[in-house]
């Protein structure tokens, strides 16, 4: 594992879309993970953000985010149908292979697993001619699906190649989810890992997730769960999982900062995960027995 | 995981009943024109509104489409698949996700529904391909040429192959089988003179589609996705090879491609088409 396989989220970078991609690119990264406000959202317009982008030389991780996209029906989720369209086509122009979709906060949303695998098989359909694939995400806050085995069981069932999940370190932790059941999920289906921290013991309600989640987290080797996520990384490590880690780390403070500042942080965090990583994937060191002297 | 019965689909959802047009697109239809006429196809007919003309030969339909075109070089750019019912394949498909082809029907025309396949092109659905067809509307047939010529030594359609890029074989699966009811053949399991990449078989059993990566090694050869050639079945190779050579068809004659009993390749026309044949003894 090395600083190749990390990247950040440009919602962890404060000003406009030029500056993050240069501070990311200086910092040593290879990839950004972009928020498809940065493109709709840039002054000279999506084109635009599309050639800046491109002219970084960055490889794009993937773009977010798709929300509340499954459960709906009739004109809710005919319209999401139309909002997941044209996402892909934004996918498409960046060059970008994975969508961000997390899981339905909405109440309109159907508890119907049945339903809710049969949208994710739509959306994926409808990403196959783009050559995306779709990353889901269970939101520790979500209505229906709020932890990653729930969203495993999802994307197990629907069966498509181009249909995995999304697993973000800070809802796993604020749900408070056993690590262990990470082996029941299959690593090829693994398409994003997104990682922070956050500097308090709990965030026990979906209020307290939602607040933190969305204003005070911070990089890994920052905060006081630092240890799960690095535990996190090394079992999906260790099952093989070869994919790219984002630090998405929404932190009010950060957002004034420059991002070259911050883009270091996530520099030094990179570092801080591959070494505890790398560690504790060294072999115990056993006492020598007679045999080993034979 | 759900209390809701959950009824597994027919193998053949839509009903799809073989292939009743191949579509080009061509800035050079004249030209083009005159290679299918070598090919055995003949010009039947002319659209009502549009730089759009008719081939036939036996079975297959041949549509060639000039208008707006750009690029010299024949490509397809759609597929006609005879369904049961068009408006149901059509909702059918959107409903599980494909992408709906904006209608290109101006007054008095037909409004054939469409999706989106790979690359560029276009998959329609037809249903009306029995007593009425779907020429009868929008165009109007040369009365000096016949209207069905017959096939040169029983050529049909037998497949279409389709580039995809790496370590896509498996979403292009996916569509083709959640959306039609296509199944992928064992591997090993070839027809023609170019076995690779892996087949596919209609749910009708009357043609297949080939999914072709990159090679190994052809990281600089430039590799779009797309459908970059038709199959024509053909019940004996050897005499159809013989037939098409004395109509002008050239055939790639040395390596592994050059005729056999299981098929033969054109050369390559036109800066980029190629037809393949195919040993087949499906229905001419």
């Amino acid at each position: 594992m090395n600083l190749d396989h990390f990247g950040i989220d440009t919602i962890t970078l404060a000003g406009p879309l030029e500056a993050k991609l240069k501070a990311v690119h200086e910092a040593g990264f290879t990839q950004i993970m972009l928020n498809a406000v940065d493109i709709v959202g840039h002054p000279g317009g999506e084109a635009a953000a599309v050639a800046a982008v491109r002219a970084s030389g960055l490889r794009v991780t993937g773009l977010q985010l798709l929300r509340d996209f499954e459960g709906l029906s009739g004109t809710l989720h005919a319209y999401k149908v139309d909002v997941a369209k044209a996402m892909l086509e934004l996918c498409h122009a960046l060059g970008c292979n994975v969508l961000l979709a997390c899981s339905s906060t909405s109440p309109h949303s159907t508890p119907d697993p049945a339903s809710i695998v049969k949208d994710l098989q739509k959306l994926a359909l409808l990403a196959v001619p783009l050559n995306v694939r779709i990353a889901y995400e269970a939101l520790s806050w979500g209505r229906h699906v709020n932890e990653f085995p729930a969203a495993w069981d999802i994307v197990a069932e629907a069966n498509r190649t181009n249909l995995g999940l999304a697993l973000d370190s800070f809802h796993v932790i604020a749900s408070r989810t056993d690590l262990d059941l990470l082996q029941e999920v299959d690593p090829r289906k693994v398409f994003l890992v997104q990682l922070s921290d956050f500097l308090w013991e709990e965030a026990g309600s979906a209020e307290e997730r939602i607040q933190t989640a969305r204003h005070s987290r911070v990089f890994p080797g920052e905060g006081v769960h630092s240890d799960k996520v690095a535990e996190m990384v090394r079992q999906l490590d260790e099952m093989g999982y070869r994919g790219d880690y984002s630090f998405e780390v929404f932190n009010d403070d950060y957002l004034q900062l420059p991002p070259r500042a911050v883009a270091g942080r996530a520099r030094s965090s990179a570092k801080w995960v591959t070494d505890h990583v790398s560690r504790r994937s060294l072999p115990v060191r056993r006492p020598a027995t007679p045999r080993d002297r034979a | 995981m759900s209390a809701k019965e959950s009824l597994p689909e027919p193998k053949n959802p839509l009903g799809i009943d073989g292939i009743e047009f191949i579509e080009y697109s061509t800035s050079q239809a004249q030209a083009f024109g005159a290679l299918l006429q070598k090919l055995g196809f003949a010009a039947v007919a002319r659209h009502r509104s549009r730089e759009v003309m008719l081939y036939r030969q036996g079975s297959m339909n041949l549509i060639v489409n000039a208008h707006g075109a750009t690029d010299p070089t024949p490509t397809v750019n759609a597929i006609a698949l005879r369904v049961r019912d068009a408006g149901q394949a059509f909702q059918h498909s959107l409903d599980l996700g494909a992408w709906e082809m904006p209608t290109r029907a101006a007054a008095m025309e037909l409004h054939i529904p469409g999706i989106h396949g790979v690359g560029d092109s276009l998959i329609y659905f037809v249903d009306r391909y029995r007593d009425f067809t779907i020429y009868d509307v929008d165009f109007v047939f040369d009365s000096n040429a016949k209207a069905n010529p017959p096939a040169v030594a029983g050529l049909h359609w037998f497949g279409v192959v389709q580039t995809i890029l790496p370590d896509r074989t498996a979403d292009w699966l996916d569509f083709y089988r959640s959306l039609f009811g296509f199944e992928v053949l064992p591997r090993g399991q070839y027809f023609g003179v170019l076995p690779k990449g892996t087949l596919l078989e209609s749910p009708c059993h009357k043609f297949y589609l080939q999914l072709i990566e990159p090679p190994p090694g052809a990281e600089d050869v430039h590799w779009d996705e797309g459908l970059v050639r038709v199959g024509l079945g053909a019940p004996d190779v050897p005499k159809a090879v013989k037939a098409l050579q004395e109509r002008g068809v050239v055939f790639v004659d040395h390596g592994a491609v050059q005729p056999s009993d299981k098929g033969a390749l054109t050369q390559v026309y036109l800066g980029g088409v190629t037809f393949e044949l195919v040993v087949s003894h499906l229905k001419a």
